[in-house]
């Protein structure tokens, strides 16, 4: 991550002083700007879905859903804590189903929960290239574009974008069996 | 689809009724816990903003576009599609800033904007997911996990592209 930040960032700054000095600045300003705008949003939706979540696990069904899902998991992942195990089936759950909005707090949760026990680098790696190579089965937001813009077949992209989709986190799951080692360091 | 939401909502608040869960008190607990979230991640979300915006501006964005447009070629990606698929591990917003222009240009049914369609609903904003699902995180070494998704996203694009031809 610092090798790629630190390179783009000399090479663009580099550029920049030759082509148009005085963007510089504002640029990085309105990336500032934009980071801001966005967590302004962010703290309203994880406000309302955090508080509906609460409501999930006080009720004891956030549980009850994990149970079920936790063969499952312990496949994948290895044996995870059942706190952590909680945390992850909701956020795989709402990947699934395409809501990004309680995706987000889920999975820091689950990083967070799984990062106090020993040995579980590989559950957190096989989490992060399951969360990062998509798993959301219907693309709303692209339907709901194509509608708009008077696409005459919009949901034409739905089989193709689920084949790609499963494609991409199934060679994930592979690749992640190869190179990173099971079990503690 | 439109019930969905509604309904699971609706299910999880009766269910809590009945579990006896004082609801006020729950509701307000968990929304608490929203400010230090996005605290945590802000900091992180502006670092990759400020680069997103440099490469952009400094025209290093178009030069590397056309620099790797012909290999993409060799793999069926048209170089219409190249700045998308670069674009997309680093900004969701900017990539669908490119989905649209694509849909404007070549029209929403054609073969490059159903490609682009399925490149932007199969693949994730990885450096994004990587740094707001770690703001918190000890774990720094990401190097493997990250080079892993943006190897496997990559090929989705590429499997996009030919599917796009069949279907």
């Amino acid at each position: 991550m610092n090798v790629i930040f630190g390179t783009l960032l000399i090479l663009s700054t580099i550029i920049l002083m030759f082509s148009s000095p005085e963007t510089l600045l504002s640029a990085m300003l309105s990336g500032g700007e934009k980071a801001l705008s966005l967590t302004t949003k962010m703290v309203i939706v994880y406000a309302v879905w955090l508080g509906v979540f609460a409501l999930l696990e006080q009720s004891g069904l956030a549980d009850k859903f994990a149970k079920m899902l936790k063969p499952f998991n312990n496949k994948l992942f290895g044996k995870l804590p059942d706190k952590a195990n909680n945390f992850m089936s909701l956020n795989i759950s709402a990947n699934i189903l395409g809501m990004s909005g309680a995706t987000t707090p889920m999975g820091i949760k689950s990083i967070q929960e799984l990062e106090k026990h020993n040995g579980t680098e590989y559950a957190i790696a096989m989490f992060f290239v399951i969360n990062a190579t998509s798993v959301q089965l219907i693309p709303s937001s692209v339907l709901a574009l194509r509608t708009s813009l008077g696409s005459t077949f919009p949901s034409s992209i739905i089989l193709p974008t689920i084949l790609a989709t499963l494609l991409s986190t199934i060679i994930g799951i592979i690749l992640v069996k190869i190179f990173i080692k099971k079990g503690a360091k | 689809m439109r019930y969905f939401i509604p309904v699971l909502f609706l299910i999880i608040f009766v269910i809590a009724l009945f579990k006896k869960v004082k609801p006020y008190d729950a509701f307000t607990s968990g929304a608490k816990s929203a400010i230090p979230f996005a605290m945590s991640i802000f900091p992180y979300l502006v670092s990759i903003f400020v680069l997103t915006e440099l490469f952009e501006v400094s025209g290093l964005s178009n030069a590397v576009t056309k620099l790797i447009s012909p290999l993409f070629n060799l793999l069926g990606i048209p170089s219409e599609l190249t700045k998308l698929v670069l674009i997309k591990p680093f900004s969701g917003n900017g990539a669908l800033a490119i989905l649209t222009e694509i849909y404007q240009t070549y029209g929403v049914d054609s073969y490059l904007s159903r490609c682009a369609s399925v490149i932007y609903g199969s693949s994730e904003t990885v450096f994004y997911v990587a740094a707001v699902y770690f703001a918190g995180a000890k774990t720094k070494n990401l190097t493997k996990p990250i080079l892993i998704s943006l190897f496997a996203s990559f090929c989705s694009c590429v499997f996009a592209c030919f599917i796009c031809l069949i279907l």
